[in-house]
């Protein structure tokens, strides 16, 4: 018995060591000191003011939703896309296109940004939208074509040959069958895309200009700095971001699952 | 049935194609350029390789990144293997809870993670202030911009990629087996060593590569919670990029590092594959 | 209502043949059933039919059209598919009305007609209900509603009753043969279980190994089987192996070894003097009778109205004995004997 609590005990002190410290940004972005002390001896709202009034900052903020939000089209609808013919690949094809897919996802990051900030830099887009929608999109592809596959494969192929034979063309097919059946797949995949894109920090590091800038890449560049409550307000919001995105995609699993 | 399919071959392609195309001009080409890079200093075509691989102060990166890798998989897989031994254990609400924990974090940016280890880490952090201040020691600790930091970071971060895989692995084991086990006398240590852990080494094979090969590649945290003298692989390749600005340099340690990657994966592919790995990504 | 020809159609996977050169005339109207064990070709002939697979040869005609290239959407064939392949995330009415949207049927007539449908196979009133939410027998029906209500040019339907409990498979059975006499339409049904076969069907084309054995109404199958491997499948069935010793006019005579006197019976098509064959006896002609051949009795099943005799003849054989209970003679050996019309002398099946 006493074996079990010492186990009970071991695992709630790994949950707290998971989830615990990441909440330390929280109360530091709350802080009315110009310092960040944990906890803070005074509470205030002024840095989320001073958040909010500083256009450079509020700039990187809507620069990061903007390359998150087309990330996610892009990758949503190629990953799909992508998922749906290797779908369609003999056994051995589906092998080889599944490994190309995933080769981003074990290719250490910094040599992928290393690679792609050379090429970037010498085809004049570093520091663009551009750069940074086509890199995270490749780093986010894996997972959606992942999420879409697993979708398919659950799907019951008798009902499309069911929908064929009374008479619906493969648009339709596609349309009214297909789709609405690994449709959690794809959301699941798109909200991924989205975490991933928005998170991002290395490939951005290398690819952000100083007009074009993820938030997470002006955090990285104050805090090898200093590190003020501000700071603290931006990695704050992007733990919130990130915590709506987790709970839209347990929904749609739920969802997914009644 | 192909049937319904029509030029179905045709049509596989098109739908790849976007995708590919991603892949091969973000992901592929860049990777060739870079290969090719790391052979063209003006020294000779090798000489970044020699350097890289023969100069002292590069080989101590190499240990260190390889010291780092190894204990922070070791370290996470003791704490894992009992947090995944007991999600199989627990009542259905508390597996939710626990999962919750260790999926929650996966979703949270790296930068953001690290940055909270900062703060709580700092010399006057709150974690150095509860020591001094419950009296367990005189002076606050160094836990920040060293090993010890790297190390209490980075495993944090790594810890629910060791979770997972050996989850599924224990959960696969049938519960009946540990109770025949004990049921013919042997003790919980033994039954542990001769039933669960052979059963479930697939997982761990799977955890301990996921996380070295994480680790090896890691960047923001080292590059954040280490200090100076614990360099790791690709914080050298970021600095030989950004400060001393020699391409070909950082192109060769970059191939030393994927091909780093690509050993481990290739060893670990005889018990795992990638597409588990991924997987567990997710 | 169409008419459906199938010429030299056959199909092979790799070195696997699944289906041999085959004919096929289904005249309009007709209810065929192809019946046989799994890997005889059945459901490969079916799909070939439905457009789902390509045949490697031959043609098929429907209507005097050939059609063998055409793909399924195009094709006008109400598929009932084992397991149903319903629309999870439709509801019962989406999944009936979807072929007619396919069709552009205007609304008005579309509601209509899915209304029908439901009150055809007896689920008015459930078009609103999910899927999931309906038994197997319910399901079944949706199944067959939606294909029904295209009005195709022909009905198919795989193994649909597999999934129901036995009760239920009999109700459905009677269901689709009522609907199939209130509107007639060609219909080509696949099954393994013999008992469907004879419920439903007008003619039942007998499958083995890629190709049709023998095709003819449940009567000729039961009562002039061509070869044993028939016999064995449709119905309970004897059969002693013996030689033949003679073939007259449409009749032949079985030396049996061990038995004092050969077996006479009807004289199945390929026989020939000298070259062994069976003699079927149905366990139904066999019946006590003074003077016949002894036997023991090795085992009695009850089976209520009905008592089987297990009974060893003195050669060694061993035959079953299907009675009336109160047709059943007691004690452990009785004589026994049987119609010589009611016998046919078969050759062994092909091998296969």
């Amino acid at each position: 018995m006493s074996g079990r609590v010492w186990l009970y005990g071991f695992v709630a002190l790994t949950a707290a060591y998971l989830v615990l410290p990441i909440m330390a940004v929280v109360p530091a972005a709350f802080s009315a000191q110009s310092f960040i002390k944990l906890p803070p001896d005074a509470w205030s709202l002024r840095w989320w003011t001073a958040f909010a009034a500083d256009a450079s900052w509020r700039r990187t903020l809507v620069t990061s939703l903007q390359v998150a939000g087309l990330t996610t089209v892009v990758a949503a609808l190629a990953g799909t896309a992508a998922a749906l013919g290797i779908d369609r690949c003999g056994p051995r094809l589906k092998l080889l296109f599944g490994a190309l897919f995933l080769g981003p996802v074990v290719t250490p990051v910094i040599v992928i940004a290393v690679a792609l900030y050379a090429m970037a830099r010498a085809a004049g887009l570093v520091g663009t939208l551009t750069a940074l929608v086509l890199a995270h999109t490749m780093l986010a592809l894996p997972y959606v074509v992942l999420n879409v596959g697993v979708s398919l494969g659950g799907l019951d192929r008798r009902l499309l040959l069911a929908a064929a034979g009374l008479g619906a063309g493969p648009w339709r097919i596609f349309r009214t069958v297909t789709l609405p059946l690994i449709a959690p797949g794809v959301i699941g995949g798109a909200v991924f895309a989205f975490v991933t894109s928005f998170d991002e920090v290395v490939l951005s590091i290398f690819l952000s200009g100083p007009t074009v800038k993820t938030l997470p890449v002006r955090i990285w560049e104050e805090i090898r700095v200093e590190y003020t409550p501000l700071v603290a307000v931006a990695a704050t919001i992007m733990l919130t971001l990130a915590l709506l995105a987790a709970l839209v995609s347990r929904l749609m699993t739920k969802r997914a699952a009644t | 049935m192909s049937g319904a399919g029509g030029t179905s071959k045709g049509a596989a392609a098109a739908l790849m194609a976007p995708a590919l195309l991603v892949v091969a001009i973000v992901f592929l080409a860049p990777l060739v350029r870079l290969f090719a890079m790391s052979f063209e200093a003006k020294a000779g075509p090798m000489a970044t390789y020699l350097e890289v691989l023969g100069d002292p102060i590069y080989r101590h990166v190499f240990v260190n990144t390889f010291v780092v890798s190894a204990t922070v998989t070791v370290v996470a897989i003791a704490i894992a293997y009992p947090t995944a031994f007991a999600l199989t254990r627990i009542g259905p609400a508390w597996r939710t809870l626990l999962f919750a924990c260790v999926l929650f974090p996966l979703w949270i940016s790296v930068l953001v993670r690290t940055f909270s280890w900062m703060l709580l880490l700092e010399r006057n952090g709150p974690i150095n202030r509860a020591l001094v201040g419950s009296g367990l020691i005189d002076q606050p600790l160094s836990l920040l911009f060293n090993r010890t930091g790297v190390l209490i970071g980075m495993v944090q971060v790594l810890l629910p990629y060791a979770v997972l895989p050996i989850y599924a692995a224990v959960l696969r084991i049938d519960p009946a087996l540990i109770r025949a086990s004990e049921g013919l006398g042997a003790s919980r240590l033994r039954t542990f060593l001769s039933v669960l852990l052979p059963l479930s080494m697939r997982g761990v094979a799977t955890a301990a590569t996921f996380v070295f090969l994480l680790a090896l590649g890691f960047f923001i945290t080292p590059a954040l919670l280490g200090g100076p003298a614990s360099m790791t692989l690709s914080m050298l390749i970021d600095s030989l990029v950004n400060e001393r600005l020699d391409w070909p340099l950082a192109a060769a340690a970059s191939m030393v590092l994927m091909v780093a990657a690509l050993i481990v994966v290739g060893l670990a592919g005889r018990f795992v594959s990638v597409r588990a790995i991924a997987e567990a990504h997710r | 209502m169409s008419t459906v020809r199938f010429e030299g159609i056959a199909r092979h996977f790799g070195p696997v043949r699944a289906l041999l050169p085959t004919d096929l005339d289904i005249p309009q109207g007709e209810f065929l059933t192809l019946l046989g064990p799994s890997g005889s070709g059945k459901t490969t002939l079916l799909n070939i039919c439905a457009g789902y697979l390509e045949p490697s040869a031959g043609r098929l005609i429907v209507d005097g059209r050939d059609v063998t290239a055409a793909p399924p959407r195009l094709r006008n064939m109400g598929m009932v598919f084992q397991n149903y392949a319903l629309f999870p995330h439709m509801t019962v009415a989406e999944n009936v009305a979807y072929g007619l949207k396919v069709r552009n049927v205007p609304r008005a007539e579309l509601s209509r007609r899915v209304d029908e449908a439901l009150r055809l196979v007896r689920l008015e009133g459930y078009g609103g209900r999910a899927i999931r939410q309906l038994s197997g027998g319910q399901q079944q029906r949706v199944a067959l509603a939606r294909a029904m209500v295209i009005e195709p040019a022909i009905l198919l339907m795989d193994e649909p009753l597999g999934a129901l409990d036995r009760q239920l498979r009999k109700e459905v059975q009677l269901e689709i043969r009522r609907l199939h006499l209130a509107r007639p339409r060609t219909s080509i049904y696949v099954t393994h279980d013999q008992e469907e076969a004879l419920v439903m069907s007008d003619r039942i084309a007998v499958m083995r190994g890629g190709r049709i054995v023998q095709i003819g109404s449940g009567a000729d199958l039961y009562e002039r089987p061509v070869d044993t491997f028939v016999a064995r499948f449709l119905g309970e069935s004897n059969l002693i192996e013996g030689r033949v010793e003679a073939i007259a006019d449409g009749r032949a005579r079985l030396a049996v070894p061990g038995l004092s006197a050969p077996i006479e019976g009807r004289a199945a098509a390929g026989l020939a003097v000298g070259a062994v064959a069976s003699a079927l006896i149905r366990p139904e002609a066999i019946r006590a009778a003074a003077g016949g051949i002894e036997a023991g009795v090795i085992e009695r099943v009850y089976l209520g109205e009905i008592v089987a005799l297990r009974l060893r003849l003195d050669g060694g054989h061993e035959v079953w004995s299907r009675r009336f209970a109160g047709e059943v003679p007691a004690g452990d050996r009785i004589a026994i004997g049987w119609d010589a019309g009611a016998v046919s002398i078969l050759p062994p099946a092909e091998a296969v």
